[in-house]
C-alpha cells in the first residue's frame, strides 16, 4: 500500500493533484474565515456618517437602546418620515430604492452587523445606564458609512470591560462575572 | 497579579449547612390537581421541544418539569397520592456540579441557582446521571420545529443544539427582566415580581417563588410551615424548593 502511494508520488499529474486539492481546501479555509470577518453586503448604501453629520442622535433611530435589550432599526416609515421631505430624495439613486421601499409599504431587509449567537443574551438599557455611550462599543459611527464592527464581539472583549469596571465592587463583579448574567 | 495567575473555576457553590440560599420555591401538594398546566406552560416559555412518539418511548421525552403521581394499595382497592409537580430542585450542594469535565453545570454566584450553560456543554451526561432528582434532560437530536411553530420559541431562551444538557432554569430570563426593570426605576425586586412560567398558570396557586434570603416573602413564610418537606433531604443536597404535604 505505502509502495503504492511511494510510486504514484513520483507522477507529475499525481503531485500536481495533490497541489491542487491542497490549494483548494486552503483557499476554502481563508475564504470562510474572510466572510466571519466581513461586513455584509446591505439592499441600501446606507451612510452613517452623513446623518450623524447632520446632528441626528443615535437614539433618534435606535431608542431601544436606552430601555430595553435591543436598540432596534428604524421603521421604513420613519426613513421616510424625514426622506420624503429632502430634495436629495428625488435625485439620489440609492434613495430610489427608499422610495420603492415606502411605496409598497415593505420594511428594508438590513443585514445584521453587530450579531450575538442565540446563546447570548445581551441588554443595551443597562450598559447605557451605566454611562456608556454608544462609540465606546460601535466604535466612530460618525465616520462610517455602512457599519462595521470596529472589533470582535467574543466574550473575552466583554469580560475585560467587565473586569475593569467591577474592581472596587465585589458585588457587582460577581453578577458581571456570572456564567448566568448572559447563557440562558 | 492576583488577575494573571490561572485559577481553576469555582465549580461547587461555597454552601453552609442551613443556609437559606437566594431565590426559592414552595409547592403545596394538597392544592395541587395535577392538571399539568404548569408542564405545558414551562414547555412553551423555555423552548423545550417536543420529541415525538418515537423518542418518547427511548425514554428521551424532554421536560423540565414533570408532575409524578403515585398510587397506593393494590388495585382495585387504590388510592391517589397527592400530585408532586418535580422539577430541578436547585440545590445549594447539587450533585451535578462537580462532576461536570468542562464545567458547563455551575453554581450561579450571583443567583445561588445551578447554571447549565449550554456554549460550554460537550454532552456527557455524568450530570444527569449524578442527579437524584432525574431532572436534567438531554437534546438528543436537533427537534424539529415546522413552520409556523418556529414563531412560537421565546427569544428570551435559547434554542438548545443536539448533544446538549437542559433543566430548570427557575425561568432566569424573568428574574433578569424583573430585576432589570427594578433597576431602571431605581427600587428593589418586590415580593411576588419574578413570576416563573409554571407559577403564573397554576389555577391552584400551588407553586409560590421568591426569595429565600427575604424572611418576610410569601416563599420563605411558606417554607417555614410545619407541612413542609424536601425531596430526598436526606442527601444534604440543600434543595431550594420545598414541598408542603398532608394537611
Amino acid at each position: 500500500m505505502l509502495h503504492k502511494l511511494l510510486e504514484l508520488s513520483k507522477q507529475p499529474l499525481f503531485r500536481v493533484g495533490v497541489l491542487v486539492l491542497v490549494l483548494a481546501v486552503f483557499s476554502g479555509l481563508g475564504y470562510g474565515l474572510y466572510t466571519t470577518q466581513t461586513t455584509p453586503p446591505q439592499p441600501i448604501q446606507f451612510p452613517h456618517s452623513r446623518h450623524v453629520a447632520l446632528g441626528i442622535q443615535c437614539l433618534y433611530c435606535h431608542p431601544g437602546a436606552w430601555r430595553q435589550a435591543s436598540a432596534g432599526l428604524p421603521s421604513t416609515q420613519k426613513c421616510w418620515g424625514c426622506h420624503q421631505q429632502t430634495p436629495l430624495t428625488q435625485t439620489s439613486v440609492e434613495l430610489q430604492k427608499l422610495a420603492a421601499y415606502a411605496e409598497n409599504g415593505m420594511s428594508i431587509p438590513w443585514v445584521p452587523v453587530a450579531m450575538l449567537p442565540d446563546f447570548v443574551h445581551f441588554n443595551h438599557r443597562p450598559h447605557i445606564a451605566a454611562g456608556l455611550n454608544c462609540e465606546n462599543c460601535h466604535g466612530e459611527v460618525g465616520k462610517m458609512g455602512i457599519y462595521e464592527n470596529p472589533q470582535v464581539l467574543n466574550m473575552g472583549w466583554c469580560l475585560t470591560c467587565h473586569r475593569e469596571r467591577t474592581q472596587d465592587d465585589p458585588e457587582k463583579r460577581i453578577k458581571l462575572l456570572d456564567c448566568g448574567t448572559c447563557h440562558y | 497579579m492576583a488577575e494573571n495567575t490561572i485559577k481553576i473555576p469555582e465549580f461547587k457553590a461555597e454552601w453552609k449547612e442551613g443556609e437559606a440560599g437566594r431565590w426559592g420555591m414552595v409547592i403545596d401538594t394538597d392544592l395541587c390537581t395535577g392538571c399539568q398546566a404548569c408542564v405545558a406552560a414551562c414547555a412553551m416559555e423555555n423552548n423545550i421541544p417536543f420529541v415525538g412518539e418515537t423518542d418518547a418511548a427511548y425514554g428521551r421525552s424532554m421536560h423540565w418539569l414533570r408532575v409524578e403521581r403515585f398510587w397506593e394499595g393494590e388495585y382495585p382497592e387504590v388510592r391517589t397520592t397527592d400530585f408532586q409537580p418535580v422539577l430541578c430542585q436547585q440545590c445549594g450542594a447539587a450533585p451535578c456540579e462537580p462532576v461536570c469535565p468542562v464545567f458547563a453545570s455551575v453554581h450561579s454566584q450571583a443567583e445561588q441557582i445551578n447554571l447549565q450553560v449550554y456554549n460550554r456543554c460537550v454532552g456527557t451526561r455524568y450530570c444527569a446521571n449524578n442527579c437524584p432528582y432525574q431532572v436534567r434532560v438531554f437534546n438528543w437530536r436537533d427537534w424539529e420545529r415546522p413552520e409556523p411553530l418556529n414563531n412560537q420559541l421565546n427569544p428570551d431562551v435559547t434554542v438548545r443544539r443536539r448533544g446538549i444538557m437542559e433543566k430548570c432554569t427557575f425561568c432566569i430570563q424573568r428574574i433578569h427582566k424583573a430585576e432589570d426593570q427594578a433597576k431602571a426605576e431605581g427600587r428593589e425586586v418586590a415580593d411576588g415580581e419574578v413570576i416563573p412560567a409554571c407559577a403564573q398558570v397554576c389555577p391552584a396557586d400551588a407553586i409560590v417563588f421568591g426569595r429565600l434570603d427575604d424572611p418576610e416573602s410569601r416563599v420563605s413564610q411558606l417554607a417555614k410551615s410545619k407541612r413542609g418537606v424536601q425531596l430526598l433531604e436526606e442527601l444534604g443536597t440543600q434543595p431550594r424548593v420545598t414541598y408542603l404535604k398532608g394537611a
